[in-house]
């Protein structure tokens, strides 16, 4: 199914991409605001979506906020924060059903771009800061959630991963920030650093439905052109560089599974070409870690590998008994080398393209993945649709596979190492 | 072939349902515009039905717990490859799942939809284990288990269930225990497997860019006949109270989680069921959603954060109401719980509100109508609920009164019954290890 992609300057660094299915029986709009990952700011812009999208100048209480969302027919309004690279991504999201379900035929998209504008450009404020007592509540959300990290393992082993394999580098940054970054945030520095994004971040808004709507375009163009701008330029990411040796951290904690992360580095250029060789080395459960680490040798409960594109690092994720993490690292190193020397079938290779191709095509069935799609795209400055990116990935060859595989240096493993087994 | 084209004035949306001379329900649901399809061959059979007879048998037998995940991870392995294998050659996306009460095999793919088709008719209709392949993936599963020993979400969740339940199954993990799977056996699986894996006991379906005559034609190839083994399921007695009122765990986590069990009797099957699960999903929002003020109350105290939500949890033999999420003082957030269900059955729940969390929910089932993978889970769901449809659900929705709810309040909300469960973080000492 072709999806119309149609991206529109709306502002200075402001831009309006409007993504159109026919199968869509929702609205839905994404607004994003890129900034440089930066450990000054992390836990400001981290806090800052958590209020915005709790409460505003005309519903100034979450009840008040939420009452007339669900008389939007259960209408959603979310914010939060993700990275990208070096980037760091503050998202308010809104999405309702089209207008033609509802039963007077209201128009509940318009009210809702202007609630979620509402909440973006006028929030609930108090003197100089964000209104005090929300902040707080707010602030100690976050304090939580970084204290929270540890409860799930795989997620907290892979931001531990993280911190060795970009050391030194933005993209080492959690999402959040750390317990003294989220510590030192106030209600006034938080307001600063709203309004600083509103007048320099990159400015994406998308809009996903059924149909092009001029009427949406019009709320969103002028809502925003009452902002002042003083736009930083567009957000962007370095390549990860090579280290001159491995970093190995381990570390002990009181659980029953060790959970392995282990990081490979590449400056190949070819992204497309390194995700059909991700594909076949991890990626899906026909890929040579699934049948080879996980099911021939039982050595993992989950084995998987994955791309950090805008960064140029593959990783291993996986969980493991203690015992048997050495192992498993051996044997994850002897199905990548079997990669590098071409030791895999045309047929592994189509399985793999096919599988992407599938992921891919489907895409636009949904519409956070369609939205999400596009982000990436313009991240990296392009606009191509799954369609382009699958005519790219036809092209791809083995032998481009094997020169992906034999970019990947190895960079970091990292154990988060369990008791030793009872048994 | 009774073939019947089932049809919604509300949402102008339709299905295809077809009761096949197998045995086997099959529905197909037709999405324009869309990209992927989504399939579901399930049968109802989940991690509770340990106990049952068939015409055959004189007396109900019992069987190990974790046999129903058991089976769906052997059904996976043909035998000379795994499924995984043979999807590859159609680039279809594929998994199972086991949950209490069913157990489902599924694709999702936007090319080679009927030879995907082909694939999941054969799979699941063709066991194949041998006590060597068997034994093998106890290793496995072991692991999986393990795994969620680690898990505090899931913990505090099966503790409560142990808390509320003195004997029904639900209170065992879906994948049973490390003791438990090490009595299963090849002739155990297949005893099972024909038992349950009976087209009459099973449901097919299909959303997304489908063409049902090739559906149906292919179900005419591939399906077996099979002889309607009478199947009934048991389970032993249940009290009426909770067993413990609660349960406490240490694990490494950084704030307590809790998880608040309210247990009333079990509903019926069918509508009864669904308007039982309906209406006191409506009392949960109205007492405990974020448009409540008592919500706003708790989590302006501090006592509650976003994490907080409520559901109910139901099936055949067990309903409960839940609430959980995470608090420095879970006893706390108990007491005030019980405290406003008391004041809500004293002075009313909000009339007000009532209108406008129907609202949202209307608007929730049209949300589910964008998704393939929604519509085909709601069909089949509602099938194995006891032969209710989705648009029936939609319009008994449409006319649940105020009155239905407050009525659910008084039965399903025994604040004297209820169980309270905590994980709470490991004291400093223990932490280092």
């Amino acid at each position: 199914m072709s999806i119309i992609y149609k991206r529109e300057k709306i502002g200075e660094g402001i831009h309006f991409t409007t993504l159109i299915n026919k199968s869509q029986k929702l609205n839905s709009i994404f607004i994003n605001l890129l900034t440089p990952l930066s450990m000054e700011t992390v836990s400001e812009n981290a806090i800052i979506p958590r209020i915005l999208s709790d409460s505003s100048k005309d519903y100034p209480s979450m009840t008040l906020l939420n009452k007339k969302l669900y008389s939007l027919y259960g209408a959603s309004l979310r914010g939060s924060v993700s990275k990208m690279g070096d980037s760091q991504i503050l998202i308010l999201s809104a999405g309702c059903i089209n207008n033609r379900y509802t039963f007077d035929g209201e128009k509940i998209t318009e009210e809702l771009i202007e609630l979620l504008t509402g909440c973006l450009i006028s929030p609930n404020v108090s003197g100089n800061g964000f209104e005090e007592k929300d902040f707080e509540l707010k602030k100690q959300e976050l304090l939580d959630e970084i204290d929270a990290e540890i409860n799930e393992k795989r997620a907290y082993a892979f931001k531990r991963a993280n911190q060795s394999v970009y050391k030194n580098e933005p993209a080492a940054i959690s999402v959040n920030g750390n317990k003294e970054t989220a510590g030192k945030v106030t209600a006034v520095s938080a307001y600063e650093q709203y309004k600083k994004l509103l007048e320099t971040a990159q400015i994406e808004i998308c809009f996903v439905g059924e149909e092009y709507s001029e009427n949406c375009r019009d709320l969103l163009a002028e809502a925003f052109s009452k902002i002042k701008r003083n736009y930083a330029g567009d957000a962007h990411s370095e390549r990860s560089p090579f280290k001159t040796e491995v970093c190995r951290v381990t570390e002990d904690h009181d659980v029953a599974q060790s959970k392995m992360v282990m990081a490979f580095k590449t400056n190949y250029e070819d992204i497309v070409a390194m995700k059909l060789m991700n594909a076949v080395f991890g990626a899906t459960p026909i890929s040579k870690l699934f049948m080879n680490v996980r099911e021939k040798l039982s050595l993992c409960y989950y084995c998987s590998s994955g791309i950090n594109a805008a960064k140029g690092v593959v990783y291993v994720d996986s969980g493991v008994e203690r015992s048997n993490v050495e192992k498993a690292e051996a044997e994850i190193l002897n199905q990548l080398n079997a990669i590098r020397n071409g030791d895999f079938t045309d047929e592994e290779m189509e399985n793999a393209r096919r599988s992407i191709i599938n992921k891919w095509k489907g895409i636009g069935d949904n519409a956070s993945s369609i939205a999400g799609w596009y982000l990436e795209q313009i991240y990296n400055g392009r606009s191509d649709s799954p369609e382009d990116q699958i005519g790219k990935l036809m092209k791809v060859t083995r032998d481009d596979i094997i020169s992906a595989a034999n970019s990947l240096r190895p960079d970091t493993v990292y154990v988060l190492a369990g008791k030793e087994e009872n048994k | 072939m009774e073939k019947k084209i089932v049809k919604n004035e509300r949402t102008g949306e339709q299905y295809t349902y077809v009761k096949h001379p197998t045995g086997l329900d099959i529905f197909i649901w037709k999405m324009e515009d869309h990209s992927s399809t989504y399939a579901l061959f399930g049968t109802k059979y989940g991690s509770i039905n340990t106990k049952f007879k068939t015409k055959d048998e004189p007396d109900f037998i019992t069987v190990p717990n974790g046999i129903a995940h058991y089976l769906e991870h052997k059904l996976f392995e043909n035998e000379d490859c795994d499924v995984f294998s043979l999807y590859a050659k159609t680039g279809a996306s594929a998994n199972a799942y086991t949950s209490f009460d069913k157990t489902c095999y599924l694709f999702s793919c936007t090319d080679n939809v009927y030879d995907s088709l082909e694939i999941l008719l054969n799979f699941v209709q063709d066991p194949y284990f041998t006590e060597e392949t068997v034994r093998k993936e106890q290793g496995i599963i072991g692991q999986e288990i393990r795994m969620y020993d680690d898990d505090a979400n899931w913990r505090v969740f099966f503790n409560m269930l142990q808390g509320i339940y003195h004997n029904h199954p639900v209170k065992i993990d879906i994948a049973g225990t490390v003791e438990s799977i090490a009595k299963i056996n090849a002739d155990l699986l297949y005893k099972c497997y024909y038992t349950f894996y009976n087209l009459n006991n099973m449901v097919l379906s299909i959303a997304g860019n489908v063409d049902e005559d090739k559906v149906l034609e292919l179900c005419d190839k591939l399906l077996k006949n099979n002889d309607n083994p009478e199947l009934e399921t048991a389970f032993e007695p249940e009290p009426d109270t909770v067993y413990q009122k609660e349960v406490v765990q240490k694990l490494e986590v950084s704030m307590p989680i809790f998880n608040i069990g309210f247990k009333a009797k079990p509903a019926k099957d069918g509508m009864e069921m669904f308007r039982a699960e309906r209406e006191t999903n409506f009392v949960l929002s109205l007492i405990a959603s974020d448009t409540s003020d008592f919500y706003k109350q708790l989590y302006d105290e501090g006592l509650i954060n976003s994490s907080f939500s409520s559901e109910v949890f139901n099936g055949d033999g067990y309903f409960c109401s839940i609430f959980g999420g995470e608090s420095r003082d879970p006893r706390l957030v108990k007491d005030k719980i019980a405290a406003e269900i008391e004041r809500c059955k004293k002075e009313g729940l909000d009339r007000e509100r009532f209108e406008l969390i129907k609202k949202a929910y209307y608007g929730s089932l049209i949300r589910d109508l964008n998704d393939a993978d929604a519509i085909a889970t709601g069909m089949l769901n509602f099938k194995m609920m006891g032969d209710i449809s989705i648009f029936d659900a939609i319009e008994a929705v449409a006319a649940i009164t105020f009155e239905d709810v407050q009525k659910r309040l008084e039965t399903q909300f025994d604040t004297e019954n209820v169980t309270l469960s905590i994980i709470e973080p490991l004291d400093s000492k223990e932490g280092q290890t």
